[in-house]
C-alpha cells in the first residue's frame, strides 16, 4: 500500500513562515489589559503542536496515531507572585477573562508600561527537512521499525517480542510579552525506539535503544535499523543470562551517553534556579565553590545542532546559550529563567522551558553533560579491585532539597582484580549530589549525548544527558547479592 | 453549536466514511495554589477540551484527537483517524460495542456542590504554608499546594451509546525542608477529598512536620536479608508498578509474563486482592468503563491463587473471554485496560502479632519508574524509612536500597494484618502486610 500521508493544514496550522498564530491587535489586546490590571510583566505563549505516533509489535503495525494540540498561556507577574491561565480558545475575550480571574484579588493601578512589540525571529540552527506538517512518512517509518525488529530477532531465537516506537512532534511557538517581544518559532523532534525481549523458560529480561533529535525524518538517514536492532536484543540477551549484582558502597565506572543521567539527577536539578530560589537545593549558597572533584567539568547547552535537547530560544523567548555550570570542580553558573533572575540576581541563561503551554516556564536543563577527560576504559576498570562496569542507564530521579538521588543500571557487569567478568542484573545506585561529584575521579575520552525526556514543575521536556565513560570511586550498589 | 451538536456531526462523518468509531470528549477546569514565604506564591487557572476519536473500518483502528475545535479542525479528525485506521494491521476483536445506553455518573456524588471560595483556597494554601514553615528547624516548605480540579468526560458511539461522567476533587499538600547542623531531611504528603471541607490541613502540617523531623537523624543500616513492610502509601506503589501482571492487553502482546499461570498458585495462600470499583469512598470508583461497560469487583489473586486478569472486549475476544469491565480510553490514548482501585482483603493479624520482632518499615521509595522492571519482575529502589521492632519504631534509616524479584516477593508474605487503609490518593484500600527476605543495602 502507498500511501501519502498529510496532516491537514487547516486555519490554526501556522505552516507559513512568520503568519501569527494570534494576531497581533488581539495580543497587543489583551498584554494592554494584563498591565492595565496592575501586572509588572505580561506574556501570552501560544502552542500548536502536530503528533505523530506510530507503534509496531511483533512485525506488524500495531497502530498509528496523530493530533492536535493548540493553546494559549497567560502569565501575568505581581511582585513575586506568578499568575497563570490557559485555554483552548483563542477569542480576546475569553483572555481578558482569564485575566480578570487570575487578578481578581490583586487589582492595582498600572505598575508598568506596555512596550511596543518588536517582532524578530530566531535563526534556525536546528533546520529540519522532512517535517511533520509535510508528511508523516507513515511508510518509511514502518519499514524502519520492521527492520529493526527483523535484525533484533535475527540474533537469537530467545528474543521472544519486540516493540516499536516512532514518535514525531512539530511545535510551533509564539511568544508576546510586556518588555516588546514578539517571537515565534518552530520545534521538530523525531524519536525511534525498539524494545526487545528475550525469554528463556521461565526468565525474561529486556533491552532497548533509542535514536532521536531536534530534526525531522531525515534522521532516518543517520540511523541504521540493523544496529537498533542488535543493540535492543544484545542487551536483552545480556540480561537473560545475568547473575545476581552484589551490593554495598563499591567503585562503578559508568558508560557514556545515557550514563551522563547521573550529572543530570546528582547536579543539574540541584543547578534550575527553581529549586535555587527557594533554597531547596544543597547548592543554592554555593556559586564559585568547589563543589566536584576538580576532574568534572560540566556544561548545558541548547546550541548544539540538532541535538534533542536544543533550542532556538527557549519558552520566554530568550536565545538560548552554552552554559558553563561548572569548571574544574568549580560551580560557575546555575541555570535561569526570568524569574529565577528577579528572585537570585543571577543573569538569565534562556533557560525558560515548558512542556507545552498548560505550564508557566521554570528553569530547565537542555544538553546536559560533563565535559570529555583523558581517562582511558581499561585504566578506569583496571583501578577496581571490586566494582560495577555500568555499561548502560535507565532513569533516575532526585529531591534536591537534600541532593538525594537515584538512577537504575539496566546493563551492568560485576569487576574483579582490574578486569570486567560478569553481567548482573539491574540495579539502582543512590547518593548525594555533593557526595558523588567529589568521587567522580576519572573521566574517559568517548563522549557521546543520548536522549530522553526530564519531568519536573513545568511538565516533560526533551533534554540530552552525556558524558564520556567516567569512574565514581564510592557510591551505593543497590543489589541483591 | 452544542457539544452534542458537534458529536453528532463527528460520528455522522464516520459513518459516511463507511466506518464505525467512538468520541471521547474531555473538559476541564482547575485551580492550583501554592504559596512561599507567607505570600501567594503562584496562582493558577485552567480551562481544557479535548476530542479524542477511534474508528474501525476494514477491521483497522486509527485514532485522533484535536485541542482545536473548529468545524474544519473536527473534520480533519475524522480525516486523520481514518487514515491512521489505513496503516493498522487487521485487529478482528476491536469493535465498536453495540452499546445503545444513555450512562450517567451521579453528580452529588463525584462532583458535589461546593460554596468554598477561591478566598477560602488561598487562605488555606498560605495557612498550610505559615504553619508549616512556623514549626522548629523548618529552613522552608519549598513545596505546596492547593488544587481544586472539576472534570467531565462524554462518550458517543456510532452504536448509540451516550455517557457523562463528572467528577471533582480538591487536594492539599506540603513538604518540609528541615535542616539542624550539617543534617538535612524533607518529605511530604497530601490529602485529597470531595469536597474543599473535607480536607483536614492540620492533620496534614503536623504529619509532615512529624514525619520530617523523625528523618533528620536517619542513616543507614547494614546490608543484609530484612523483613520489610511496607507503608500504607507505599504498598500501592510497589503493586502499581507490577500491574502490568494482570493486564489481559498485556497477555495478549505476549508480554505479561503471568499470562499462562491462570488458576495457578503465584503468591502466599493469605494474599486475597480484589479489584473494587464499586468502593464509594475511593476515587476509583466507577459504574462503567471506557467502552461503557458495567464494572464489578473482581477477584485477581485469591488465597494466592491467580484468578483473573482484566479485560476490555477486545482483549477478552483475542483471548476467549469476557470483559471485565476494566477497559480504558482517554482521548489521546488507544484502547487498554487498567485497575480501577484494588483492595487486599484483611488478614487475620492483629498488629501485635504481625509487627513482632525487628523489620523494616519502609516509608519512601526512589526511583519508581526507573528501577523496576514488571516484565521480569526485577527491582532496585532507593528507600528510607524506620528500623522497628515489636510495632514501635527504633531508628529512622535513610540511604540504603531494597532489591528483589516482585513476582518472588508475592510468596513470601509472612502475615496480613487485620485493619485496612487507604493511600491518600484512594485508589487503594490495604492492610499492612509482612514480607520476608528482602535484600537491603546499606
Amino acid at each position: 500500500m502507498n500511501h501519502v500521508y498529510s496532516l491537514n493544514r487547516k486555519k490554526h496550522e501556522p505552516l507559513v513562515e512568520n503568519e501569527a498564530m494570534l494576531d497581533v491587535a488581539s495580543a497587543e489586546g489583551v498584554i494592554d489589559h494584563g498591565i492595565g490590571v496592575g501586572a509588572n510583566f505580561a506574556e501570552l505563549f501560544i502552542e500548536r503542536s502536530l503528533t505523530n505516533t506510530i507503534s509496531t509489535l511483533s512485525q506488524q503495525v500495531q497502530s498509528v496515531e496523530s493530533g492536535i494540540d493548540f493553546g494559549i498561556g497567560v502569565r501575568l507577574v505581581f511582585g513575586t507572585k506568578v499568575l497563570y491561565g490557559y485555554t483552548n480558545k483563542t477569542e480576546s475575550e475569553e483572555l481578558k477573562r482569564i485575566i480578570n480571574e487570575l487578578a481578581a484579588l490583586d487589582l492595582r493601578d498600572p505598575t508598568a508600561s506596555k512596550i511596543a512589540f518588536n517582532f524578530s525571529k530566531p535563526d534556525e540552527a536546528h533546520p529540519a527537512t522532512l517535517r511533520l506538517s509535510g508528511d508523516a512518512e507513515v511508510d518509511s517509518k514502518v519499514a524502519y521499525l520492521l527492520a529493526a525488529d527483523t535484525a533484533a530477532r535475527a540474533t537469537s531465537n530467545l528474543i521472544s517480542q519486540t516493540r516499536g516506537g516512532c514518535r514525531q512532534k512539530e511545535q510551533h511557538i509564539e511568544i508576546f510579552n510586556s518588555e516588546g517581544l514578539h517571537t515565534q518559532d518552530v520545534r521538530n523532534y523525531i524519536r525511534a525506539t525498539l524494545t526487545a525481549i528475550a525469554a528463556d523458560g521461565q526468565e525474561q529480561a529486556t533491552g532497548m535503544w533509542s535514536d532521536g533529535g531536534l530534526l525531522g525524518w531525515e534522521m532516518r538517514e543517520q540511523v541504521d535499523p540493523k544496529r537498533t536492532g542488535d543493540e535492543a536484543a544484545r542487551q536483552a540477551l545480556v540480561n537473560l543470562g545475568a547473575k545476581a549484582c552484589p551490593s554495598g558502597r563499591m567503585p562503578v565506572v559508568i558508560g557514556n551517553g545515557f550514563g551522563g543521567v547521573i550529572f543530570h539527577e546528582a547536579c543539574g536539578h540541584l543547578l534550575e534556579t527553581t529549586s535555587v530560589a527557594k533554597k531547596a537545593s544543597v547548592f543554592h549558597d554555593k556559586m564559585g565553590e568547589m563543589i566536584a572533584n576538580e576532574a568534572v567539568s560540566a556544561v548545558d547547552d541548547g546550541t548544539m545542532n540538532n541535538e534533542w535537547g536544543s533550542i532556538n530560544i527557549d519558552d520566554e523567548g530568550m536565545a538560548t546559550q552554552h552554559t558553563q555550570l561548572i569548571k574544574d570542580g568549580k560551580l560557575t553558573s546555575f541555570l535561569v529563567d526570568r524569574l529565577g533572575a528577579e528572585q537570585t540576581g543571577f543573569e538569565r541563561t534562556g533557560s525558560g522551558r515548558r512542556e507545552s503551554y498548560k505550564y508557566a516556564p521554570a528553569s530547565r536543563m537542555r544538553n546536559t553533560f560533563i565535559e570529555p577527560g583523558t581517562a582511558s576504559f581499561d585504566d578506569m576498570i583496571g583501578s577496581i579491585d571490586r566494582g560495577i562496569y555500568a555499561a548502560q542507564m535507565g532513569g533516575g530521579s532526585v529531591q534536591p532539597g537534600t541532593g538525594e538521588f537515584n538512577f537504575a543500571v539496566t546493563e551492568g557487569y560485576y569487576v574483579e582484580k582490574g578486569k570486567v567478568q560478569y553481567p548482573v542484573k539491574a540495579a539502582t545506585l543512590i547518593s548525594t549530589g555533593p557526595a558523588v561529584l567529589k568521587e567522580i575521579s576519572m573521566v574517559g575520552q568517548d563522549f557521546s549525548l543520548a536522549c530522553g525526556m526530564c519531568g519536573s514543575i513545568s511538565g516533560a521536556v526533551p533534554t540530552s544527558v552525556g558524558q564520556a565513560t567516567l569512574k565514581v570511586d564510592d557510591i551505593l550498589v543497590g543489589g541483591q547479592g | 453549536m452544542s457539544l452534542t451538536d458537534q458529536a453528532g456531526q463527528i460520528l455522522e462523518h464516520v459513518r459516511a466514511q463507511g466506518a464505525e468509531g467512538d468520541l471521547i470528549v474531555d473538559q476541564g477546569e482547575a485551580l492550583s495554589l501554592k504559596a512561599k514565604e507567607g505570600a501567594l506564591e503562584e496562582h493558577k487557572v485552567t480551562s481544557s477540551q479535548v476530542f479524542g476519536l477511534r474508528v474501525i473500518k476494514n477491521q483497522r483502528v486509527g485514532t485522533a484527537y484535536s485541542e482545536a475545535s473548529d468545524p474544519e479542525s473536527l473534520k480533519a479528525l475524522v480525516d486523520q483517524a481514518l487514515m491512521n485506521a489505513s496503516y493498522a494491521a487487521v485487529e478482528p476483536f476491536e469493535t465498536i460495542l453495540p452499546n445503545k445506553f444513555s450512562l450517567t455518573t451521579d453528580d452529588q456524588i463525584l462532583s458535589p456542590e461546593d460554596s468554598a471560595s477561591v478566598a477560602d483556597k488561598i487562605a488555606l494554601a498560605l495557612d498550610i504554608e505559615s504553619s508549616l514553615a512556623g514549626k522548629p528547624h523548618v529552613k522552608n516548605v519549598p513545596y505546596n499546594g492547593v488544587q481544586d480540579m472539576q472534570g467531565e468526560r462524554r462518550v458517543f458511539s456510532t452504536a448509540g451509546l451516550t455517557a457523562r461522567s463528572k467528577a471533582r476533587s480538591v487536594a492539599c499538600y506540603a513538604y518540609a525542608l528541615i535542616e539542624s547542623g550539617e543534617q538535612n531531611a524533607m518529605e511530604g504528603l497530601g490529602q485529597v477529598a470531595r469536597r474543599f471541607d473535607q480536607l483536614d490541613p492540620t492533620k496534614l502540617v503536623d504529619a509532615t512536620y512529624q514525619n520530617t523531623l523523625d528523618m533528620l537523624e536517619g542513616s543507614s543500616i547494614p546490608s543484609g536479608k530484612y523483613d520489610i513492610v511496607f507503608d500504607e502509601e507505599m504498598l500501592p506503589s510497589l503493586f502499581s508498578v507490577f500491574a502490568l501482571m494482570f493486564s489481559g492487553k498485556s497477555a495478549k502482546d505476549g508480554v505479561n509474563p503471568l499470562r499462562d499461570k491462570l488458576g495457578e498458585q503465584i503468591a502466599d495462600e493469605q494474599l486475597t486482592l480484589v479489584d473494587r470499583p464499586d468502593h464509594l469512598e475511593g476515587f476509583g470508583y466507577a459504574l462503567f468503563d471506557g467502552e461503557g461497560s458495567p464494572t464489578a469487583a473482581r477477584p485477581l489473586i485469591e488465597q494466592g491463587v491467580f484468578s483473573s486478569m482484566i479485560h476490555n472486549s477486545m482483549t477478552a475476544a483475542a483471548l476467549g473471554t469476557v470483559s471485565t469491565g476494566h477497559a480504558t480510553r482517554g482521548p489521546k490514548s488507544t484502547l487498554g485496560v487498567g485497575l480501577h482501585q484494588i483492595e487486599i482483603v484483611a488478614g487475620e493479624h492483629t498488629a501485635a502479632s504481625l509487627l513482632a520482632g525487628e523489620y523494616f518499615l519502609i516509608t519512601d521509595l526512589t526511583g519508581l519508574h526507573s528501577g523496576a522492571n514488571p516484565v521480569s519482575g526485577e527491582f532496585s529502589f532507593g528507600a528510607s524509612g524506620y528500623l522497628c521492632r515489636d510495632g514501635a519504631r527504633v531508628r529512622p534509616v535513610r540511604g540504603v536500597t531494597v532489591a528483589g524479584n516482585f513476582y518472588e516477593l508475592l510468596k513470601r508474605i509472612a502475615g496480613i494484618g487485620d485493619t485496612q487503609y487507604w493511600n491518600w490518593e484512594k485508589p487503594a484500600l490495604l492492610p499492612t502486610v509482612r514480607f520476608y527476605d528482602l535484600a537491603v543495602s546499606g
